[in-house]
């Protein structure tokens, strides 16, 4: 537990020290406000029956910039340390190898919600300016901020393991970007027309990001999403375990 | 303080480490010496838990390095090869990340991280980032990241590799106060260094270990005969014959003659020194000498040696035999 603490003090220092973590999250912030802006005005022209936190999230230009974010904050992770070989003198140290894992990937998931953070920001922000009030409610709020928690909590772990796998940085970019875009498209399955049947679309929506982001974009907490994600991001970070154990026997 | 019994490692179609078995003392510094590719790397790779042994086992500190690899890795100080550092990092910030999470507590860290600093001389860097910092100093912050938590070994890999003469000088010296505090096992292929530094070689190639001894007992061991040197002015040809009938002398070469000096090339036993024979018979002749001297067989002579022997002949059986 207490090399888990430094290692995690170490990364969160690392990201906020490297100019990586500013320029991520002044683009993303500024991509974000940018789409709130033209959500508003889209509103404005034409009548919705839904609340500007359901349209914001729902719209793929949002998750676009997730498709970016997170091969960006999680390539490094583990690529770099395997391509300068820092990772000999990390794993020779002391320490758990759970524990380096779980310390990349909680500092990981913090610069995360301190990069969306922000986008909470908007919406007062946008009452203060205006004086009026913007069409949600505040449950709407809490179960985004709740759905972009469980979002990234799961997204960084592909991060993570996607960078366990490589020690080139761009391909394990590539990887977490081809894998956090299928699974957002895996909702769209059946809107597509690539599955047919109500088996098959059902069980989908189930990993469907954006099905997940309906219910809680509308303050509707649901269980299953929860323990999705974070039973999932177990996985992953299991098998990250085992791929950075498996070193041992490799070539 | 490490005993390694029929350690071996195999890669894909390859065996980096044959079946090796060696021990290092308390208190030793022990020279681990290759060609390259001969597996030294994969051994101490191994021995600091990074790699794991297809076959074999190994102990260091007391702790079997399957069993209690935290415990053997807290008694380790390890410098890996081409020495990775983050260079982002400052001097000082690193080697106290590196002292905590080898478990020292912060206060202790912050004496430990000067301790560390002032013995590898690296005090007035502390404040740079270590991207910036020349080779020599990099070499140095890994040292001292190896020794920060006082461990009771050093494993270094290659430590000297890519300085200057100069800096290789310092970090001899630097190895040699070492071994006064700690047991070192130090890999290289640099062989004056083994020769100045360790107390004991071990010589491995293509995974084997080809010989384990003293660096004087291997030159000792050399079957090569010794030579001398004699530059002397007189009737060459002569001397030739009388010197060649010395006892222990096996050959004699003229090699150059100069105007009116000679020299010759005599090779002898090499368990016997033939020199105060040859001045004696040379100044009875009444001829002059400007050059009598033994080429003594070095540490290379006897790693070359061993080396190029077939392998699978240990040099040791041969002596014995």
């Amino acid at each position: 537990m207490r090399a888990f603490f430094i290692l995690f003090t170490k990364e969160l220092r690392s990201f906020f020290l490297s100019p990586l973590a500013w320029i991520v999250m002044a683009l993303f912030t500024f991509l974000n406000g940018w789409l709130f802006a033209g959500m508003i005005n889209a509103m404005r022209l034409r009548v919705s029956s839904r609340s500007l936190v359901y349209n914001l999230f729902d719209s793929g230009w949002f998750w676009m910039g997730f498709f970016i974010l997170f091969p960006l904050i999680t390539m490094r992770l583990f690529a770099e340390e395997r391509k300068m070989g820092t990772i000999e003198g990390l794993l020779t140290a002391p320490v758990r190898t759970a524990e380096v894992i779980l310390a990349k990937y909680f500092a990981t998931v913090v610069v995360y919600l301190v990069i969306v953070m922000p986008l909470f920001f908007f919406f007062p922000l946008f009452q203060w300016i205006t004086g009026e009030q913007a069409a949600f409610q505040a449950g709407a709020l809490w179960g985004t901020a709740l759905g972009l928690l469980l979002v990234g909590i799961f997204h960084v772990a592909i991060g993570t393991l996607a960078s366990a796998l490589t020690a080139n940085q761009l391909i394990a970019a590539m990887l977490t970007f081809v894998f956090v875009m299928l699974h957002y498209f895996l909702g769209f399955m059946e809107r597509f027309g690539l599955v047919s049947g109500s088996t098959w679309g059902e069980g989908l929506s189930y990993f469907s990001t954006i099905e997940h982001m309906h219910s809680l974009t509308e303050g509707l907490i649901d269980s299953r999403p929860i323990v999705y994600y974070i039973s999932f991001a177990a996985v992953l970070l299991t098998i990250t375990h085992h791929v950075l154990e498996s070193r041992k026997w490799r070539t | 303080m490490i005993q390694v019994n029929h350690l071996t490692k195999r890669y894909a179609g390859r065996t980096a480490v044959d079946s090796i078995s060696f021990d290092v003392e308390k208190g030793e510094i022990v020279g681990f010496l290759g060609p390259n590719g001969a597996g030294k790397s994969t051994t101490l790779r191994i021995l600091t838990c990074f790699l794991s042994a297809s076959e074999g086992t190994a102990s260091v500190a007391g702790y079997d390095i399957y069993e209690d690899s935290i415990k053997v890795r807290q008694h380790v100080g390890y410098m890996p090869e081409n020495v990775p550092l983050y260079p982002d990092m400052r001097v000082k910030e690193y080697l106290q990340f590196r002292g905590r999470i080898k478990g020292l507590r912060y206060r202790d860290s912050l004496r430990a991280v000067n301790e560390a600093m002032d013995i590898c001389s690296l005090s007035e860097v502390d404040h740079k980032i270590i991207a910036t910092l020349s080779k020599g100093y990099k070499q140095r912050v890994g040292l001292a990241d190896a020794l920060v938590n006082k461990p009771d070994l050093l494993i270094l890999d290659e430590p000297t590799n890519g300085l200057d003469p100069n800096q290789i000088r310092q970090s001899r010296e630097l190895i040699k106060r070492l071994g006064e505090r700690h047991t070192i096992l130090i890999s290289t292929h640099i062989l004056s260094e083994v020769e100045m530094t360790c107390g004991r070689v071990v010589i491995i190639d293509q995974g084997r270990i080809r010989a384990c001894d003293t660096p004087q007992n291997l030159i000792r061991r050399l079957r090569r005969p010794g030579e001398i040197m004699l530059e002397m002015q007189g009737d060459g040809d002569k001397a030739a014959e009388k010197i060649g009938k010395l006892e222990g002398v096996k050959s004699v070469k003229k090699t150059e003659t100069g105007n009116r000096w000679v020299t010759l090339s005599i090779h002898t036993d090499p368990n016997i020194d033939a020199r105060e024979d040859i001045f004696g018979l040379v100044t009875e002749a009444g001829w002059k000498i400007r050059e009598l001297a033994s080429r003594a067989a070095s540490l290379e002579d006897a790693f070359v040696d061993i080396v190029q022997r077939p392998s699978g002949a240990k040099i040791k059986e041969e002596a014995d035999a």
